[in-house]
């Protein structure tokens, strides 16, 4: 807070300041002390929970007993276990194909619904992004069955293998030890699908018209107007920071993988981050740390893949782009001919319908009694109720829910507080180090909390917060802050400078000029809100790890219930289905909002 | 500026304090006790509902599979559960010279016979109780679905059998939950609490005898002469390896697609649950003898209740109390156990449950069983392991099982050649897991 005299002159200062660039801004900036207040309890929260966690595992896997260097043997000891390098190849490959196809895909299907009115087929897509991974899990279970009777999946390969005379008992069966990482992927395409096909459409409808008119005009092909008008100015863009995206997320198909596969295929499944779980329990930590060091470079160089491509240099819009928008702009062009207008018609709503088979099946499967779900398919039998009843029993389910959306809603609440100050200092008071926070924030919210359990535990016992519900939470604000001032800082980039102008007369403290803009930034708050809810809502291993005494987490519980399937296929689609409903509403209801919260400041 | 930055540095640090004061003030109330136990579904819901009758809050946590993960994992974030509640006893000496666990008082060692206690012992200290046992040495069949048949007492009778159903177009012989590699380490303990010598079963445990000879040969090698034969399993080995347990009971009590179906008492439960209206309950054999001079095979299980050790100092003996009132309360003369021995699918080689609260039937014969077999207590061999030779998805014995599994039902198996990969995987497997836990 600087003495009123000084915020005067001050103000003078920032309307020229602000339009010369962010270089001099920073250097030129005189209340370093107030971005630094801003930003002291991110950085405190950070450092504790993240970056010394960090090196206190880089050290342990470095040292041995009694804190003597090692020197790389811990790593050679990894690396000479059985089967790790088939752990490590298929970690990469998860890291490489998904996103490949996923953004192939999903940009195809961008593209296809950019102008149809197909909302429900767009809403299809991307409501999976919204369901906890765990339930992803317990559906392709489901769906992946190996008895045609039960299981979708498999009822239709057989029955396209019977079209080819192939007999039923000779087709491989999805879990099993050869399909089992297919049948994997298809389930985490499933879900991760929506993420492109909503910021392709975005970003497509950024891009102004004229341009690919103008490469036409110039008699380019369909291929030039693509590469001139598309690729180039926007696409390429986007198409990294997507496939960055995807990789990271894919370093966590922990959750999917221990959910979705049976004990006799976990061996050709195991990824780094199951290998790092299994194997962990052994009593040196050193090998453990090594493992985690090299799950962490292998992210570190997504994380600079990201960083780069979202440091391409951007072509000034001629116009000011228009806010983009989620659904339905039809903007004219050149008429499609016939046959693409009918792709374009089927092709959405095919994948839909597609889409749409493994939640249809999870929720018919938990409207039957388990008896049924056990013995016949979610086509037949009568429907009831008696696996939702059976739930609420014995009260465990209802003590969870209100646990895991009050954890929920608090880290929110702590996470938008924390992030909005810092976001601001970021994005316009800008003290130096601005450019590395961005990357160090990217690298942190893509950071798996196994890495670091060990360590943040001494902190968190340093706080009598170890075993907590406290604890529990201060992890999650952790983990979500870096992500959140990301977002934050780019919408508070976005407000226009006249409206800054206007608070800072108003007001004459820096406080208030933050407080009178933030509703500016509308958006990305409520986006940041909204995201940071639906990821406590539907975490799985932070609960693992740190869930504490007062109450099992949903994720947790559910995962509980995964040890015996076919027997517990009605119990465990009905908490599937229960633990899905609120973070699909909010999705659903705030995607707008989300949208533009997490487009905004993409142009800066 | 100087100036202002050390006054914020200090507002922050203050900030932190107070939390931090906050927090301790807010863990204080009663805390509920947290017991994590590899239990999911009807069981999970069942113990629910015996913990429910303790004076204090318990949280009940399934852990999956995989125990010492989740155990180890929770250790390091100093997190552990006040109880835990598992069959792998082979962990316990591991956790025990870690210093993670309590010792279980002697009033609560004293409601259990003492081959029991010597389980659960690790260099002259009892650590944990015994809160649940199972008989693992039943067939399961539906009467009708033999074919007329007698019932087989010996293996070769067994293996005849086998043979002669799969032969015919009736249900196939045997349902297995291969995807649990415990069903088939199961199969294969049956076998050795008979081929191997008291001293080398306890050999197999310990890591002095190697797993590449006699005995386990020989069971391997038996093993394949029923698991080979064609028509065995329903619907081809592919899928059996694929089937879980429970799975299985469903395939032959609801499903009709098998005869026969191999594990312990709590199979019964599972069937009770999905067995068709007007179906008579499945019947049960003991799991066959090597020949008519030989004993039957008893193989026993059980889940053990240890006190995990959190905090220091006196934070941690109040912990260790109310981890140990609870393991008191389940192990105590209250018997809390009482709805589940109602539902059934529980037996207990705790001396206070005397085999007629089973209300007689096959519980209380099978729990009379258990109680009586004092001197010759074969407890279940891979949960005895240490180190990841005991399994669990994936590792040691129960991963090389299944392999071995898909060998010899594949077409035109080459039977020795199995049984000789398997034997030497084990030997790698038991050093390595030798080389695991001395380190």
């Amino acid at each position: 807070m600087s003495e009123p005299d000084t915020s005067g002159r001050l103000l003078g200062e920032v309307v020229v300041i602000d339009d010369i660039g962010p270089g001099r801004r920073s250097r030129a900036y005189p209340s370093g002390g107030f971005a630094a207040l801003l930003l002291t309890p991110v950085v405190l929260l950070l450092g504790a929970v993240l970056l010394w966690p960090i090196a206190r595992t880089v050290q342990a896997s470095l040292t041995g007993p009694q804190h003597r260097y090692a020197g790389l043997a811990h790593f050679r000891t990894d690396l000479a276990a059985e089967g790790i390098r088939q752990v490590l190849g298929r970690t990469l490959l998860w890291a490489v194909a998904i996103p490949v196809v996923v953004i192939l895909l999903g940009y195809l299907l961008a593209a296809a619904t950019r102008r149809s009115s197909s909302r429900v087929a767009t809403m299809v897509l991307v409501a999976p992004i919204a369901l906890p991974l765990v339930v992803t899990g317990v559906m392709f279970r489901l769906f992946y069955d190996p008895d045609p009777a039960r299981g979708t999946g498999t009822r239709t390969v057989v029955a396209v293998a019977g079209l080819f005379g192939v007999p039923a008992d000779t087709v491989p069966p999805w879990l099993g030890p050869d399909l089992i990482t297919i049948a994997l992927m298809s389930a985490f395409v499933w879900a991760w699908l929506g993420l492109p096909v909503v910021v392709f459409r975005a970003a497509l409808d950024a891009i102004p018209t004229e341009l690919a008119d103008a490469v036409r005009a110039s008699g380019g092909t369909r291929w030039h107007v693509f590469r001139d008008a598309l690729w180039k100015p926007l696409l390429r863009r986007t198409t990294t920071i997507v496939f960055a995206l995807v990789a990271l997320g894919t370093a966590r198909a922990f959750d999917l993988i221990l959910v979705m596969t049976p004990g006799s295929s976990v061996d050709e499944a195991a990824n780094l981050a199951v290998r790092v779980w299994q194997t962990s329990g052994s009593a040196t930590s050193g090998p453990a740390a090594a493992l985690n060091v090299l799950w962490l470079a292998a992210l570190s160089v997504g994380v600079v893949i990201a960083a780069l491509g979202s440091r391409q240099a951007w072509p000034p819009p001629q116009s000011p782009p228009s806010e983009p928008e989620f659904d339905g702009s039809t903007v004219d062009e050149v008429a499609p001919e016939r046959g693409r207008r009918l792709v374009r018609r089927t092709l959405p709503a095919l994948t839909a319908l597609v889409w749409a088979i493994p939640v249809v099946a999870l929720v018919a499967t938990s409207l039957h009694s388990p008896q049924d779900s056990a013995t016949r398919g979610w086509w037949a039998a009568p429907l009831r109720l008696t696996s939702y009843t059976d739930l609420f029993k014995g009260g465990d389910l209802l003590r969870s829910l209100v646990f895991t959306g009050t954890l929920a809603l608090l880290v929110t609440i702590v996470v938008v507080a924390l992030a909005l100050p810092a976001g601001y200092a970021l994005a316009r008071l800008r003290p130096p180090g601005t450019a590395a926070a961005g990357v160090l924030l990217l690298a942190a919210s893509a950071m798996p909390v196994q890495v670091v359990a060990g360590p943040v535990n001494e902190v968190l016992q340093a706080l009598g917060l170890a075993g907590t519900g406290l604890g529990l939470g201060l992890v999650h604000v952790a983990l979500g802050v870096p992500f959140a001032v990301l977002v934050l800082r780019n919408g508070l980039a976005d407000v226009p400078a006249e409206e800054i102008r206007e608070a800072r007369f108003a007001g004459r403290r820096e406080w208030w000029v933050l407080w009178r803009i933030a509703p500016v930034a509308k958006p990305a708050i409520i986006a940041v809100a909204v995201l940071e809810f639906v990821q406590v809502w539907n975490d799985f291993v932070v609960g693992l790890l740190f869930g504490g005494s007062a109450a099992t987490p949903l994720g947790l519980l559910l995962f509980g219930q995964t040890r015996q399937f076919v027997t517990n296929n009605g119990t465990l689609a009905a908490i599937a289905v229960l633990a899905s409903i609120p973070p699909l509403l909010l999705i659903v209801f705030a995607r707008g909002h989300v949208v533009r919260g997490l487009v905004s400041g993409a142009v800066r | 500026m100087t100036q202002i930055v050390s006054r914020r540095a200090l507002l922050g640090a203050a900030a932190g304090v107070a939390t931090a004061g906050l927090a301790g003030g807010c863990t204080r109330p009663q805390r509920p006790i947290q017991v994590a136990v590899v239990w999911s579904g009807n069981e999970l819901a069942l113990f629910r509902e015996v913990v429910r009758q303790y004076p204090g809050p318990v949280e009940v946590v399934g852990a999956g599979n995989d125990m010492d993960a989740f155990l180890s994992a929770r250790y390091r974030t100093a997190n552990q559960p006040d109880v835990a509640i598992f069959p792998q006893i082979g962990l316990i000496a591991d956790y025990a010279r870690q210093h993670w666990l309590a010792p279980t008082p002697s009033w609560v060692a004293a409601r259990f016979a003492e081959p029991w206690n010597r389980l659960l012992t690790v260099d002259g200290v009892v650590y944990g109780a015994w809160v649940k046992a199972a008989h693992k040495s039943l067939f399961w069949y539906r009467p009708d679905a033999l074919g007329g048949q007698p019932v087989p007492e010996t293996w070769d009778e067994f293996t005849a059998l086998v043979r002669r159903l799969a032969a015919t177009d009736r249900p196939a012989p045997l349902a297995i939950g291969a995807a649990d590699g415990w069903v088939l380490t199961d199969w294969l303990e049956n076998l050795l609490t008979t081929l191997a010598s008291t001293d080398e079963y306890n050999g197999l445990v310990r890591g002095t005898v190697d797993w590449g000879t006699g005995a386990v040969r020989n069971a391997l090698t038996l093993l394949a002469g029923v698991w080979g034969v064609p028509g065995a399993f329903p619907n081809g080995p592919g899928r059996t390896l694929l089937t879980q347990n429970e799975e299985s009971v469903v395939q032959v009590v609801a499903e009709h697609r098998a005869a026969m179906v191999f594990e312990g008492d709590f199979v019964g439960i599972v069937a009770d649950r999905f067995r068709p209206a007007g179906q008579p309950p499945l019947a049960t054999f003991r799991f066959p003898r090597l020949g008519p001079a030989q004993p039957y095979p008893l193989l026993v299980g059980g889940d053990a209740a240890v006190v995990l050790r959190r905090g220091a100092g006196r934070v941690a003996d109040r912990n260790a109390a109310a981890g140990q009132n609870l393991v008191d309360w389940l192990t105590g003369p209250v018997r809390p156990f009482t709805p589940w021995i109602r539902a059934g699918g529980y037996l207990s080689p705790n001396l206070l449950v005397s085999p007629t609260a089973y209300g007689g039937g096959l519980a209380s014969q099978l729990a009379t069983d258990l109680q009586t077999a004092t001197s010759s207590l074969r407890f279940d061999l891979s949960d005895q392991l240490r180190g990841s030779l005991g399994g669990p998805d994936g590792q040691g014995m129960w991963k090389i099982l299944q392999d071995f599994f898909a060998e010899v039902t594949g077409a035109a198996p080459d039977v020795r050649g199995a049984v000789d990969r398997a034997c030497s995987r084990l030997s790698r497997a038991a050093a390595q897991a030798k080389r695991e836990t001395s380190s």
